[in-house]
């Protein structure tokens, strides 16, 4: 039964990631922070009702497998969050927590599948939209590194007193960090929702060890690189010089990634 | 057709004689008229501060030299001796040059500026409007509104900033792109840092502050640009939310050192901050430049920006003339074919006559006719025409570009009996 609160509390945690993609898409404060504070704390009541009632079943303390530590470590997180936003008004610390919680707390859920695929068809429909939702992110990924080498050309040029003759035909350097911000902003939201469908699928595919993949490690891992980037970014006015060279590292990571599930499309059944 | 060109520019004439010269809008009417009854066809004055240029056409064997010398002391009431020396003329060929180059930014004093177009252009509507020009000199014109495009286009002579100012706008635009609605803070009101700061104005930069030791000085230069004053002792408290920074105050001291420019883009959140330094000796801490998000030239870097972009321009220049010389060669040719034009037309309609005379006088004797045999003789004769005629005329078509061109056309008329 505990697991069902967890899966409802999961819901309510992934509408903080909703509003984390839109703050990251329109780069302003939503509004929505009222209502995803709201699903925040319901999720996290939900989560504690979840985790008393299993500690009632099994008598023990709850780490006693991977899933169990995730999805404690998610609630602990939360917590953490919650005293620093009521001590301190760290409010856009969020857009990095929100992500975080969600997908530990689905990691921590995914412990025990639903059950196994009820039909083949809607198995492959689902590991398609996982492999367009990358595609698309790795193109928005691929966009943001281009633009940040000639982002770091240009502000070399720039700083070397190269430039200013008018001659030059890259874009000036506000236009490339903006691109290069939005460019991040979409791939991020891409790659996020693969993660959702990706770590579900397998999960089902895979039961409880789904999470021994090492592909699906480092996927999580690249995508919390990703996470760190979005939310330095976002609050730290993290730009130019610093993160260009980020979102390149962050390639490098992509592609490891992208290696490590070539073949992918054999799983496919037909 | 003859064109002249009769003029002096900042290479041959000193100011004083240049200011003398010029024609001002009002005095351009009276004065095409003037021209324009002194004997030539068509005429045209170019008058800007460095340079007075009239561009006449006459017709063949009539020299519009000393008319135009005469026009020239006459109207601007000076002795022909005075100016002469100044003068100088360019006919034909290289008139035509002479010209392309003008309206292609070569002959200026900066190379590759862009107004001098506009400018000949502008007399050009006036000479236009005055009637003083249609036909011959307009064709050459037409034909120089289009060699300076392609020079523009094709060596983007035009493209760099050449003066310290202006460079420092064309490096705000690398960075921010659009300057509309960024932010400018002037330090120190001074000759230079109003010059940069008129161009960023002229560039859509909005909010402009002003701050200076002096605050009458300050609001002064903040009343040219509708700007705002700051403080000068504590301008940097506003530096955060300013884009860019004109430099300019006699102060003898850094007023910006690194560890409070590094406070400045901390609370910018590393928005990009152009800092234009014009001050001799400096006013901002050369090692600000080490910042990241932080952009520093001095005056000796802006200098150097100059100095390449001019270097870049004479390369430019280089092959620009070029094409002036291809479009100057293909120019005439084309006048050459426009003067031989009606030669050929003659000779056509002479050898045409000849054929139309032939059947006439046959015809009689050849009885009825069916239309097809009436076609079949109509199309032998013309062939037979044609045949001979070709040769002839692609040849005159082919001498009327070269020098001696004219001695063979003349030599053809007299040969088939061409009357003028």
């Amino acid at each position: 039964m505990s697991v069902v609160w967890l899966r409802v509390a999961v819901v309510a945690y992934s509408l903080g990631l909703l509003h984390v993609l839109l703050t990251v898409l329109y780069k302003r404060r939503e509004r929505t922070f009222r209502v995803a504070l709201g699903a925040f704390y319901t999720g996290m009541i939900l989560q504690a009702v979840s985790i008393v009632e299993h500690i009632a079943s099994i008598q023990r303390f709850p780490a006693n497998d991977f899933f169990e530590s995730v999805s404690l470590c998610a609630f602990f997180i939360a917590l953490i969050f919650l005293i620093v936003y009521w001590r301190y008004e760290y409010e856009s610390l969020a857009v990095f927590i929100f992500p975080l919680v969600f997908v530990l707390a689905l990691v921590g859920s995914l412990g025990a599948p639903v059950g196994p695929w009820s039909n083949m068809q809607l198995r492959d429909a689902w590991l398609l939209v996982h492999i367009a939702l990358v595609m698309v992110g790795y193109a928005a990924l691929l966009l943001t590194a281009a633009t940040s080498l000639m982002y770091l050309v240009r502000e070399r040029d720039l700083k070397r007193k190269k430039a200013g003759s008018g001659f030059s035909r890259m874009p000036p350097l506000n236009t490339l960090d903006e691109l290069m911000s939005n460019a991040l902003s979409i791939g991020f939201v891409f790659i996020t929702l693969a993660v959702v469908a990706g770590s579900t699928w397998a999960s089902i595919e895979a039961g409880k060890h789904w999470i021994r993949d090492p592909r699906i490690v480092i996927s999580l891992a690249t995508w919390g690189l990703y996470l760190v980037i979005v939310f330095m970014r976002q609050t730290q006015g993290w730009r130019g010089r610093k993160a260009a060279l980020m979102v390149i590292a962050l390639v490098g990571c992509s592609a490891v990634t992208w290696a490590a599930h070539t073949g992918l499309r054999n799983l496919l059944s037909k | 057709m003859r064109l002249l060109i009769t003029g002096l520019n900042h290479k041959t004439a000193p100011v004083e004689v240049r200011e003398r010269m010029a024609y001002d809008p009002a005095s351009l009417g009276p004065a095409l008229n003037d021209l324009r009854a002194r004997g030539v066809s068509e005429g045209i004055i170019l008058s800007t501060c460095n340079r007075v240029e009239i561009a006449v056409a006459s017709e063949d064997g009539c020299d519009a030299r000393p008319a135009v010398d005469r026009f020239l002391s006459e109207s601007r009431k000076v002795r022909l001796d005075d100016i002469a020396a100044h003068l100088y003329h360019h006919e034909d060929e290289q008139a035509i040059r002479h010209l392309f180059r003008v309206a292609s930014s070569l002959d200026s004093m900066m190379v590759g500026e862009p107004q001098i177009l506009g400018q000949i252009k502008a007399a050009y509507a006036s000479a236009k409007a005055f009637g003083t020009v249609g036909g011959f000199l307009e064709m050459v014109l037409m034909r120089a509104f289009g060699v300076a495009k392609r020079v523009r286009s094709e060596t983007g002579i035009g493209e760099s900033a050449v003066s310290v100012s202006y460079a420092a706008v064309e490096l705000a635009r690398e960075i921010f792109g659009t300057l509309d609605g960024k932010s400018v803070m002037i330090v120190g009101a001074g000759k230079m840092s109003e010059l940069a700061a008129r161009h960023l104005h002229n560039s859509g930069v909005t909010g402009i502050r002003v701050t200076n030791r002096t605050a009458e000085r300050a609001r002064e230069m903040a009343a040219l640009f509708d700007g705002t004053i700051v403080e000068y002792d504590r301008f940097i408290d506003t530096l955060p939310e300013i884009d860019i920074v004109i430099a300019s105050s006699a102060a003898p001291h850094y007023l910006l050192n690194k560890s409070q420019m590094r406070r400045v883009i901390e609370a910018r959140r590393n928005r990009p901050v152009f800092l234009i330094d014009i001050a001799v000796p400096r006013n901002i801490d050369p090692a600000v430049n080490e910042l990241d998000n932080v952009f520093l030239y001095d005056i000796d870097d802006l200098q150097r920006v100059v100095e390449r972009n001019v270097g870049e321009r004479n390369k430019r220049a280089e092959q620009a003339e070029r094409i002036v010389a291809e479009e100057v060669e293909r120019m005439v040719a084309r006048i050459k074919a426009r003067e031989i034009a009606p030669t050929i037309v003659s000779l056509q309609d002479q050898l045409e006559q000849l054929r139309l005379a032939e059947i006439a006088r046959v015809r009689g004797k050849l009885g009825e006719l069916t239309p097809k045999q009436e076609e079949a003789i109509e199309a032998l004769t013309r062939g037979i025409i044609n045949k001979v005629a070709h040769g002839h005329i692609s040849e005159m078509r082919r001498l009327a570009g070269q020098p001696e061109g004219i001695e063979i056309v003349d030599a053809i008329r007299r040969v088939f009996r061409l009357e003028d």
